[in-house]
C-alpha cells in the first residue's frame, strides 16, 4: 500500500545531527535549484520534440524591404570569420536589424554580400549590392516552437570563430551551461535523496539497471 | 475520523505517493541519458574545447564493382548499394540533384561516415570512410536524428535512428513529467512556497526573455 510522504520521519531516523543537516540542505537545494532550472528543462525538452519531428519551410520570407545608400565597410570582402561578422555589423545596424551574424558570403562576380542575421523568433537575410549600395532585407518570422528549437541549437559545432558575436547569444551560452551544471547537480542530489529511502532501494537499483542496459544497448549500435 | 488505512486508499495520498515515485523512478531510469546529453551539450556549447573536436580524417578510398542497383527510387537503389557494400547507417543525400548515370550519397551513423559514389553506367562504386572515436561518436549522437526541421526532404530511413529518436523523445517527455510532478510536490510543502516562487519566477523570467522577449528586438 502506498505510504504518505515520510520526509520528516526519515530525518528523525538519521542519527548524527550532521547527517540530518546534510540531508535537509541537499533536499532544499534539490528543490529550489530544480525550480530555478525547470523552465529551461521545459524549453529544451519541448524543442527536442520539435527538432526531431517538425518540418518548416524556411524559404518563404514574411517581409522584404529595400534600404538605399548603405555605407559599405572597408575591406569587408577580404575579412574572414569573426572579423567579417564585426565589419558586417555596420551594415546590419544601418538596416535596423540586430542579432547574431552568421557566415558572411561575398559573391565576387556579382559584387554582392549576403549576411544572415538571426534572433530567437526572426531570421533575416541582408543581400547587399555593392555598386548600387542597396540592401534587400528579407525577414522570416519563426513560430514559438521554432524559436525554442533555435535556442536549443544556438551554439553548435560549426563556425566556432564566428559564434557569440551578439551579446544575447553569449548570455544564452552562459545560461545553457548553467542549465547543464544544475542538471548534473540535481541528478547527483536526486541519487542521494533516493538512496536515503531504504524501502525504494531495490526497485531503484532495478530501474538504474534497466536504464543502463537500454542506454548501453543503444550506444553500442551507434558508437561502436 | 478516517483511519490511516482509509487515508491511504483516498485518491489524494495515492496520487501524492505515486507522483513522488514516478519522479525518482523516471530520474533513475533516465540518469545515464541525462548525463550523456548534459556532457555532450557542454561540448557542443564549447566547440573550441579540445574534447569537442571531431577529427575528420578519411581513410584511403577504394573502388569495387557492384551488381546493378535495383529499385524504383534513388532511396531503394541506395539501400541496395549499402546492402551490397555491407555498410549500415542513415542515408543522406547531397544538396545538388543527381547527375545522369550517377548515384551519390553518404551513409552515416555517429561512429562512421561513408561516402558512396556510384557510376551506374559501369556499375562501379567508389567508397571513402571516416571512422570516429567512441568519444566523437558520443558527441555526434546528441544531434543524430536523421532529420532536419529546415530540410523538408530529409527523413529517417534506418531503424536504429528511429529507435534513438524514440529514446530522445522519451527522455524529453520523461523530463516534462518530472518537472510537472515536481511543481505539485513543491506546492504541497507550504513552508517552501515563498522561496520556491522566487526561484521559479527567476527561472521563467530569464528563460522567457529569450523565448519571447528577444523576438521583438529583430
Amino acid at each position: 500500500m502506498p505510504q504518505p510522504y515520510d520526509g520528516p520521519r526519515r530525518i528523525r531516523s538519521m542519527k548524527p545531527s550532521g547527517e540530518k543537516t546534510f540531508y535537509r540542505w541537499t533536499r532544499d537545494l534539490h528543490l529550489y535549484l530544480g525550480l530555478l532550472v525547470s523552465p529551461f528543462v521545459i524549453a529544451f525538452a519541448v524543442s527536442v520534440l520539435f527538432l526531431n519531428h517538425a518540418k518548416v519551410d524556411t524559404s518563404a520570407a514574411t517581409s522584404v524591404t529595400t534600404v538605399r545608400d548603405v555605407r559599405i565597410p572597408a575591406a569587408l570582402e577580404t575579412a574572414r570569420g569573426r572579423e567579417a561578422a564585426d565589419r558586417a555589423r555596420e551594415i546590419v545596424d544601418q538596416v535596423g536589424i540586430t542579432g547574431e551574424i552568421g557566415f558572411v558570403r561575398y559573391i565576387r562576380k556579382q559584387q554582392r554580400f549576403v549576411i544572415p542575421v538571426s534572433t530567437p523568433g526572426l531570421e533575416t537575410i541582408i543581400d547587399v549590392d555593392v555598386p548600387s549600395r542597396t540592401a534587400v532585407v528579407s525577414r522570416r518570422e519563426m513560430g514559438l516552437l521554432e524559436s525554442v528549437g533555435y535556442l536549443h541549437k544556438r551554439r553548435g559545432p560549426h563556425n566556432a570563430d564566428l559564434r557569440g558575436n551578439w551579446f544575447w547569444t553569449r548570455v544564452w551560452r552562459w545560461l545553457a551551461d548553467g542549465t547543464v551544471y544544475l542538471l548534473l547537480f540535481i541528478s547527483a542530489t536526486g541519487l542521494y535523496l533516493w538512496f536515503a529511502i531504504k524501502s525504494e532501494r531495490r526497485i531503484g537499483f532495478a530501474l538504474l539497471g534497466v536504464g543502463a542496459v537500454s542506454f548501453f544497448g543503444l550506444l553500442y549500435g551507434l558508437a561502436f | 475520523m478516517a483511519s490511516p488505512s482509509d487515508r491511504g486508499r483516498r485518491p489524494g495520498p495515492i496520487l501524492e505517493v505515486w507522483n513522488r515515485r514516478v519522479h525518482y523512478y523516471l530520474g533513475l531510469y533516465f540518469l545515464l541519458f541525462v548525463w550523456l546529453f548534459s556532457f555532450t551539450g557542454l561540448l557542443l556549447n564549447h566547440p573550441r574545447w579540445a574534447l569537442s573536436r571531431i577529427p575528420n580524417e578519411p581513410s584511403t578510398s577504394f573502388e569495387r564493382s557492384i551488381e546493378s542497383p535495383s529499385g524504383d527510387t534513388d532511396l531503394v537503389r541506395a539501400t541496395d548499394v549499402a546492402r551490397q557494400l555491407r555498410v549500415r547507417g542513415e542515408i543522406e543525400w547531397p544538396q545538388a540533384p543527381q547527375a545522369p548515370g550517377r548515384l551519390d550519397f553518404n551513409i552515416v551513423y555517429p561512429k562512421r561516415a561513408t561516402q558512396v559514389r556510384v557510376d551506374l553506367t559501369r556499375n562501379r562504386v567508389t567508397v571513402q570512410q571516416i571512422d570516429r572515436s567512441v568519444w566523437s561518436a558520443l558527441r555526434i549522437s546528441h544531434t543524430f536524428s536523421g532529420s532536419r526541421y529546415n530540410s523538408p526532404g530529409t527523413s529517417r530511413d534506418w531503424l536504429l535512428t528511429s529507435v534513438w529518436v524514440v529514446a530522445m523523445d522519451a527522455l524529453a517527455v520523461g523530463s516534462l513529467v518530472m518537472v510537472i510532478g515536481s511543481y505539485y510536490m513543491w506546492y504541497r510543502l507550504k513552508s517552501k512556497r515563498t522561496l520556491g516562487w522566487i526561484a521559479l519566477t527567476a527561472g521563467f523570467l530569464s528563460c522567457g526573455l529569450f523565448v519571447f522577449g528577444l523576438a521583438s528586438r529583430g
